[in-house]
């Protein structure tokens, strides 16, 4: 329930990327108010503003961390965007860190014509780091989808990939369909999804209503991750642009998409969920 | 022209620059009010009226950078979609907050050299602005996280292989 809350869901709106709204801007203004004391050093309280701005900048930093973590910590760990969140995160406590110290300096030179060099030098740094971990947040979002329609999801999603391959099986020669156990049918809860590898073929494998279905991950649109989508009504949507797809069939129910997924056949055998793949060359 | 265009979403930097450029209105604008409630709260003097002077005045100029790199983005949204809507309030709300401020910083140009703190009508200009601009940042936010847009719009190419090379039906690759 908290987690929810501090991940925006009953807002449809991530807390973390608005919150970092304010260290942003705050520390950019307090950055330009230094140049500013340099270019116009007759003009008093540049310093003092720029230590003020600075100060709230940190404040709302810390604030915006909070969430921050528990949206790194949703990341599926295999994702290939965890190791960019990772850097992100780093880089912020690394940058706070730094404005932590710049603004202790700053506190006895406050009534200063111009700001001192030493504080001036890790504002700048300061902005570095920001410049480039806002930059890899951003991407986070734009490019990885990060946090995008996650708030339709109300079940838990997959924490990592679950890898198999059919060179596994000893038996049946190449080409013949064979069911590779995935897991017991209770490790998913009604409406969850796993996230299943076999030979390099990515899937999600989904529970509605008792019954058990497999499809490709991947949307046919841009290629959101269906597993971290709505089970709902036999479909399954997209988390990025609502994409919605038969389950059973791997339809297309609702656009933007236009072209089905793939399916699997998927069979309860010896108490566990097996997909049916062709066995490959391996 | 498509250069220019191309420039203004963000695709020399694999970002969209509106998202970027709004955290400094974002930021300064509700940051003057709370510096001219701490200015009035007798916290900072002449400097905190300053500051919030500045905050309203670099939030106002990177305002007007983001307007056009926002209506380039608003612009590649189907009008039957529903983010086409919001996008649309969005702007429209921009303009009244963005000229609520302007006209803010004009009821302080004259006194804020001298002044120990923010006047009535100031700062409640800055408290109305804020609110609209919270709104507004919302709608921009459902934009993103509800509605995707630009999500993906960038890294399609790349979501596209690794689609292709985890075994998914892929649509047949457009021209551009």
């Amino acid at each position: 329930m908290l987690k929810d809350i501090l991940e925006g869901k009953p807002f449809r709106h991530p807390l973390h990327p608005l919150l970092v709204h304010f260290p942003v801007g705050l520390f950019f203004l307090s950055l330009l108010l230094d140049l500013a004391s340099f270019a116009f050093p007759n003009v008093p309280g540049w310093v003092r503003g720029a230590y003020y701005s600075m100060l709230i900048g940190i404040i709302t930093a810390l604030i915006a961390a909070i969430p921050g973590f528990v949206d790194f910590s949703d990341i599926r760990k295999d994702h290939p965007a965890k190791r960019i969140a990772t850097a992100h995160m780093v880089l912020n406590l690394i940058m706070v860190a730094v404005y932590g110290v710049d603004l202790g300096l700053r506190s006895s030179v406050l009534d200063a014509v111009k700001t001192p060099l030493p504080p001036l030098i890790l504002s700048l740094i300061g902005i570095g780091l920001l410049s480039v971990s806002g930059y890899l947040g951003g991407r986070l979002v734009y490019d990885d989808g990060i946090a995008v329609g996650r708030h339709r999801r109300r079940t838990d999603t997959p924490e990592e990939t679950l890898r198999f391959s059919t060179g596994d099986f000893q038996e049946g020669a190449i080409g013949e369909t064979i069911f590779v156990p995935i897991a017991a049918p209770d490790k998913i809860r009604d409406r969850e999804t796993l996230r299943v590898e076999i030979d390099g073929q990515i899937i999600v494998v989904a529970k509605f209503e008792g019954g058990f279905f497999a499809v490709q991950e991947f949307c046919t649109h841009r290629f959101g991750p269906l597993s971290e989508g709505v089970v709902k009504d036999g479909n399954i949507e997209c988390p990025w642009h609502r994409s919605c797809f038969e389950l059973r069939t791997g339809k297309v129910a609702k656009g933007p998409a236009k072209v089905d997924l793939k399916t699997f056949p998927v069979e309860i055998r010896d108490g566990k969920i097996c997909i049916a793949v062709p066995r490959s060359t391996k | 022209m498509n250069g220019l265009i191309n420039f203004l979403k963000g695709k020399w930097l694999g970002h969209p620059l509106h998202p970027v450029l709004v955290h400094v209105p974002a930021a300064l604008w509700p940051g003057a009010l709370v510096f001219d409630l701490l200015s009035r709260g007798h916290i900072g003097g002449n400097a905190m009226v300053r500051l919030s002077f500045c905050a309203i005045a670099v939030g106002l100029a990177v305002a007007l950078l983001a307007v056009p790199t926002g209506l380039v983005d608003w612009s590649g949204i189907k009008k039957e979609k529903p983010a086409w809507k919001i996008g649309l309030y969005h702007l429209a709300l921009n303009l009244v907050v963005a000229l609520l401020f302007a006209v803010n910083l004009g009821l302080r140009v004259a006194t804020f050299r001298d002044a120990t703190e923010v006047l009535p009508i100031p700062t409640l200009l800055s408290a109305i602005g804020t609110l609209l601009l919270m709104i507004s940042g919302y709608l921009g936010g459902l934009m993103v996280y509800d509605h995707g847009i630009s999500v993906a719009r960038q890294s399609k190419k790349k979501w596209r292989k690794v689609a292709e090379a985890g075994g998914a039906n892929v649509p047949p690759e457009k021209e551009k």
